[in-house]
């Protein structure tokens, strides 16, 4: 039972170290010119990239447990769900500060205008009802049934994050077919899944 | 030597330089790797000495040429142009070079080239771009006889008054200051006049978001993004993009009468 305990103790420090360590090391970057010629770009495809792994990686928890019955995995799951919110949240505020500056007037003509903004932008709100009801009470108070249900708008989430990983992607989309390709492997797992519960 | 002892240039522009590491550190050059550090990372790869330039087609004197028989030192000039990357982003280089005019006016065109065609090495066995299929290689690029006649259009051998880098194109390059950056096409080694106007790569691949003509313009937005404003590597925040990078009085005239929004 203490072994347990150390093994889930343990893969909630592992997720709290993989997420945050990036952070840490994006802000000396910054400040230590360590960034390369567009720092700002570089950033802002860090984030979002960085962010779209770790929601593949919180949704790719259900299915580990499944296969492993090791319930770590599903104990860290709000935990690494949150850190990917965060995230993508940062990816929009370093689009919106270090890209645009800060101008409204620009940020709110691309959000109307680009599609890829669109989709992305759509990809984000969709996740603030889930980082908003991830608590233990909200859980509760939802119900089961309909708190699963609002939190499967992680795939739709997801996806609209392939989207616009795809939209912006010139020639080379090599790394967009890999997040996408998870993405697929993913649903069809909690698909298959889901016929074979209900035999 | 003949490269950093090159004379300065009326058509240069006195704003500040884009530094070296930049330069040579964030490049779009996909037959050494499609990331921005791709092509300095893997520099190496590009062979340029013996290097051949064949000039063929409707030209009175063709043939296959050493770079050393191409490049005369006494036309060799600094001229420090705006480069407005098609993905938004935008250098000020001092390049090093001699106008194409006066390389085509060597060969002598003949009545019939109303276009060039440029084609950039193809070496599959030692560029690991061109071992993936990303573009339909060679690497090709095109202009209009007047366009490539116009003074502003270099030849470029070198750069802050070195040869050429390797990420940059070396042995030498097109540069074509008042075009999106995709058009100044890196290590040519084949200038082809013709009477048909030619399909450049990314044209080939995606012609409703690569025009043939892609004269910078904030008015009209490549499908995907806008084209309004641009980041200058090295300045913080972003900046207004001119008509033409900056060119207009230069170049305007090439385009009298036509529809930039059709001819993009």
């Amino acid at each position: 039972m203490d072994h347990q305990k150390t093994a889930i103790h343990g893969f909630r420090v592992l997720v709290l170290v993989a997420c945050a360590t990036p952070a840490l090391w994006l802000v000396w970057a910054w400040f230590n010119a360590g960034l390369g010629a567009n720092p700002a770009e570089a950033v802002v495809h860090f984030t979002g990239r960085f962010g779209l792994a770790l929601l593949l990686a919180t949704i790719a928890l259900g299915p580990a447990f499944r296969l492993s019955g090791w319930v770590g995995f599903m104990v860290a799951r709000r935990q690494l769900g949150l850190w990917a919110f965060f995230w993508l949240v940062a990816h929009a505020l370093a689009w919106m500060g270090l890209d645009q500056y800060w101008d409204w007037p620009w940020i709110w003509q691309d959000l109307w205008g680009l599609e890829y903004i669109r989709y992305g932008l759509a990809g984000l709100v969709l996740l603030v009802p889930l980082a908003l009801t991830s608590f233990r009470a909200a859980q509760q108070a939802l119900g089961r049934s309909r708190w699963q249900w609002l939190h499967r708008l992680v795939y739709l989430s997801a996806a609209l994050g392939v989207v616009h990983f795809w939209i912006l992607t010139r020639a080379d989309y090599r790394d967009v077919v890999i997040y996408g390709a998870v993405l697929a492997a993913l649903a069809a797992f909690r698909l298959g899944c889901a016929v074979v519960d209900r035999r | 030597g003949a490269l950093d002892e090159a004379p300065g240039s009326g058509l240069s522009t006195d704003e500040p330089l884009t530094s070296l590491d930049d330069i040579t550190s964030y490049n779009n050059f996909y037959e050494l790797g499609t990331r921005k550090r791709d092509p300095s990372d893997w520099a190496h790869q590009l062979q340029t000495d013996p290097w051949t330039l064949s000039i063929e087609g409707e030209v009175n004197k063709p043939g296959e040429f050493d770079l050393s028989d191409v490049i005369r030192p006494d036309e060799l000039e600094q001229r420090i142009y705006r480069l407005r990357c098609v993905e938004a982003w935008s250098m000020v280089i001092p390049w090093v070079g001699f106008e194409l005019r006066k390389l085509l006016e060597r060969h002598e065109p003949t009545d019939r080239a109303k276009y060039v065609v440029f084609e950039s090495i193809h070496d599959p066995d030692n560029l690991r771009g061109q071992r993936r299929g990303i573009i339909d290689w060679p690497y090709r690029e095109g202009l209009r006889m007047d366009e490539a006649m116009h003074p502003l259009t270099l030849l470029a051998v070198g750069l802050y008054g070195k040869p050429m880098p390797n990420q940059n194109g070396a042995p030498i390059r097109l540069v074509v200051p008042w075009k999106y950056g995709f058009k100044s096409i890196k290590s040519i080694v084949r200038i082809r006049l013709q009477e048909e106007r030619p399909v450049s790569a990314w044209e080939a691949m995606s012609p409703e978001e690569y025009g043939f003509y892609a004269n910078v313009n904030p008015h009209v937005d490549h499908p995907r993004w806008s084209q309004a404003r641009e980041r200058r590597i090295g300045e913080p925040g972003r900046r207004e993009t001119l008509m033409f990078n900056g060119y207009e009085e230069e170049v305007a005239h090439l385009y009298e009468g036509m529809d930039l929004e059709k001819h993009f």
